[in-house]
């Protein structure tokens, strides 16, 4: 731990930066100030972001931000790069496994903070290709492909097909013709299994029939293929099984970080950081093992926070269970300004986060988790883990935040917030977070305002 | 004491004066809303103040709401409208269960329990679908007033169903009717019928009744009969429903 915990600005990052080297601080190859990527990469969304004051956020920040350079490293080193695709946390633990292969997640280009000030002209560039802004903001990576300006362009691109987001099928359908091969693998739409079909219950609980399951072990079989062509080397169950048993330890990692943070006194890692780390468990930044040095790191000073009785907000904030990604990172500062604290979270992706069984064949249990997949599923199954998981955490509110064009969301909010309400009986809300949101933010602060005096309110009573 | 409560909507201003001694509303008024909000709301209670005449005591507290409370800085708090227009509401249709507000540029379901607290509420997303920012482009479109509206309402014979709840193609579609001779009384009865459907989806199944209906809309006549159409419940429309937001403010004035 290094002194009381703060949210501070970009700038105040940098005299902090400054102090904490002074106490000597270590940092790694991809250390230094914040405010760095603002001029090397034109993240100038960071200067509206308010930061978590540690040496371990520090640690992860930088780790995000300077994938790209680590891309280009691998490349260097002359191993292969494969872009994981729609899939999220699967395919990489297949070419992890690999150590010629380096798995990445195109998909987040989106994500980038760069993006979200439309700074790098990447949304321009999917509008004339015909995906226009009535598409999720994943369109992004359409532009990162075609400018090459953000990531290295992969060897090969692995993406599912069939149980997936509409819009995402209709981006990665238009890179092939742009000269991008796609190898594609087929997720089946779960389906609770029929009256005395043989069924098998997934990591983290849900049931799927076991031919669906064998469907899916035959499609990961093809992408092992795929990538074994690739490597030009055997991906063999033992190397496979050790990627699973390396991936769990960045899942248990992160489990503990969140399961802490999540029910803590006084949260002691801010909303934004914890949405951050989350995603490393699924592509790692491109490093599996400094993706474990990042969360231990983190997970140490969560650990010391809690057991100083030291938070970033009030104890009084109202604990709220979250639900998707934002698409404007300034929404997870706009929550904690509100008075809302995380308390939870499923951003799309609760399968990364579970163990891979690890005394299955390899590919059994890969296609297991894959089908545990919350978005390949109906929504009701989505919204029951939810309700489960507010219960466990007591969560005493839900968001669910939509992000613009992005078909998976427009009804599934719908169905989630009904259940909550019909079984919780809590508090929900539904927002709307376009990548820029700047004309929306005091309708966003009056909703999330709203929603914390109404549990404040219900404390009451 | 007296403590006011200032409703900064995005039409109109409102500002309600509340007597604690007396527990009762001893001055309100509204003014249109301008680019100088914390002027014209200081302003607007400044003559609510003087107009109770010599002798009044100062104003010991002041809460400010609507989407334009943080312009006002002189107020000691600031409060969602949802919380407002509850506490407004507890007072004076205390048995409430929903509350379904429709202001300028919102409209809001807010449910609420026995006690009057509010356990959860919906808003609408992003766009004026619904709002009377919604009634204003119609007004517009069919050379009318605002309050001329529920006049025109009452002379409709045939709603004509109106399928674009977006405002700016409701009002192509507007002047399509408009070009196939549709009367304008039963487009304006079309449109709220429309806006009442789509409070109505929002609701979804969870409206428990008695509904109180408040915000500036509510003042349209018709509006309300629509909503009780579309609901399929009754809708009281509350008094001064205009003033319901500032008045809870004033209310929760006396709580900070």
């Amino acid at each position: 731990m290094n002194g009381p915990p703060q949210k501070l600005c970009l700038d105040e990052w940098d005299a902090r930066h400054a102090s904490l080297l002074a106490d000597g601080m270590r940092e790694p190859a991809y250390g230094g100030l914040l405010s760095r990527h603002v001029g090397e990469r034109g993240d100038t969304r960071l200067r509206h972001l308010l930061f978590d004051s540690s040496a371990a956020a520090l640690r992860l920040w930088n780790f995000l931000l300077t994938e790209e350079d680590r891309l280009r490293g691998h490349r260097a080193a002359g191993r292969k790069l494969v872009g994981a695709m729609k899939d999220l946390g699967t395919v990489p633990v297949m070419a992890f496994a690999s150590p010629d292969l380096v798995a990445f997640y195109p998909d987040g280009a989106w994500w980038t903070p760069c993006l979200m000030e439309h700074s790098d002209g990447l949304l321009a560039v999917a509008d004339r290709l015909g995906i226009d802004d009535s598409f999720c903001p994943v369109r992004a990576m359409l532009g990162a492909f075609v400018t090459g300006s953000h990531f290295p362009i992969p060897e090969l691109l692995v993406c599912s097909a069939g149980a997936v987001c509409d819009d995402f099928s209709a981006i990665a359908q238009r890179l092939e013709p742009l000269g991008f091969p796609v190898f594609w693998w087929e997720i089946p739409r779960r389906r609770s299994p029929e009256p005395g079909e043989s069924a098998l219950t997934l990591p983290g609980g849900l049931e799927a029939p076991e031919c669906q399951i064998a469907l899916t072990r035959l499609e990961l079989g093809r992408v092992r293929l795929a990538l074994e062509e690739l490597a030009g080397g055997p991906l063999d169950d033992a190397s496979l099984s050790a990627s699973i048993r390396a991936a769990n330890l960045i899942r248990r990692r992160l489990r503990a970080l969140r399961d802490l943070a999540f029910t803590a006194e006084a949260s002691p890692l801010p909303a934004l950081e914890l949405l951050i780390a989350e995603m490393l468990a699924l592509h790692y930044c491109s490093d599996r093992d400094e993706s474990l040095v990042v969360l231990e790191r983190l997970l140490a000073e969560v650990q010391a926070r809690v057991a100083a009785g030291q938070g970033v907000l009030s104890v009084d904030a109202a604990r709220v269970f979250w639900v998707n990604p934002v698409a404007d990172l300034r929404v997870m500062n706009l929550l904690e300004e509100c008075g809302g604290r995380l308390c939870g979270t499923d951003l799309m992706f609760g399968h990364a986060l579970v163990d891979i069984p690890e005394d299955l064949p390899p590919l059994e249990a890969l296609a297991r988790v894959a089908l545990a997949d919350p978005m390949v599923g109906p929504a009701q199954d989505r919204a029951r883990m939810i309700c489960a998981e507010m219960r466990r955490l007591g969560a005493e509110a839900l968001v669910v935040s939509r992000i613009p064009g992005a078909s998976h969301c427009c009804r599934e909010g719908d169905i989630i917030r009904q259940f909550v309400r019909e079984n919780t009986g809590l508090p929900t809300l539904e927002i709307e977070v376009p990548p820029l949101s700047d004309a929306m933010m005091p309708a966003l602060h009056s909703r999330l305002l709203a929603l914390v005096e109404t549990v404040i309110g219900r404390r009451a009573l | 004491m007296i403590t006011a409560g200032i409703d900064a909507g995005s039409r109109t201003i409102k500002a309600v004066l509340w007597d604690s001694e007396k527990s009762a509303v001893v001055n309100s008024g509204a003014i249109d809303q301008g680019v100088e909000q914390r002027r014209l709301a200081g302003e607007l209670v400044e003559r609510l103040l003087s107009e109770l005449g010599a002798g009044r005591p100062p104003i010991a507290r002041t809460v400010a709401t609507g989407y334009g409370r943080n312009l006002i800085d002189f107020a000691d708090a600031r409060i969602t409208e949802i919380t407002c227009h509850a506490a407004g509401v507890a007072l004076v249709a205390p048995s409430t269960r929903t509350i379904i507000e429709i202001g300028g540029q919102d409209n809001k379901v807010i449910r609420l329990d026995e006690s009057g607290t509010v356990c959860d509420f919906d808003m609408n997303d992003r766009c004026a679908a619904g709002t009377g920012r919604f009634l204003e482009v119609v007004a517009t479109r069919l050379g009318v007033q605002l309050d001329e509206l529920g006049l025109l309402v009452q002379q409709s014979r045939c709603p004509t169903p109106i399928s674009s709840m977006c405002a700016v193609f409701a009002e192509t579609e507007i002047v399509g009717l408009l070009a196939g001779g549709r009367h304008p009384a039963d487009i304006v009865a079309g449109v709220q019928a429309a806006i009442s459907l789509r409070v109505s989806s929002m609701a979804g199944r969870n409206v428990v009744c008695p509904i109180c209906f408040t915000g500036g809309v509510a003042l349209v006549p018709g509006m309300a009969k629509a909503l009780q159409s579309a609901l399929g419940h009754p809708v009281a429309v509350a008094p001064h429903p205009l003033l319901t937001g500032a008045l809870g403010a004033a209310l929760l004035a006396l709580e900070i």
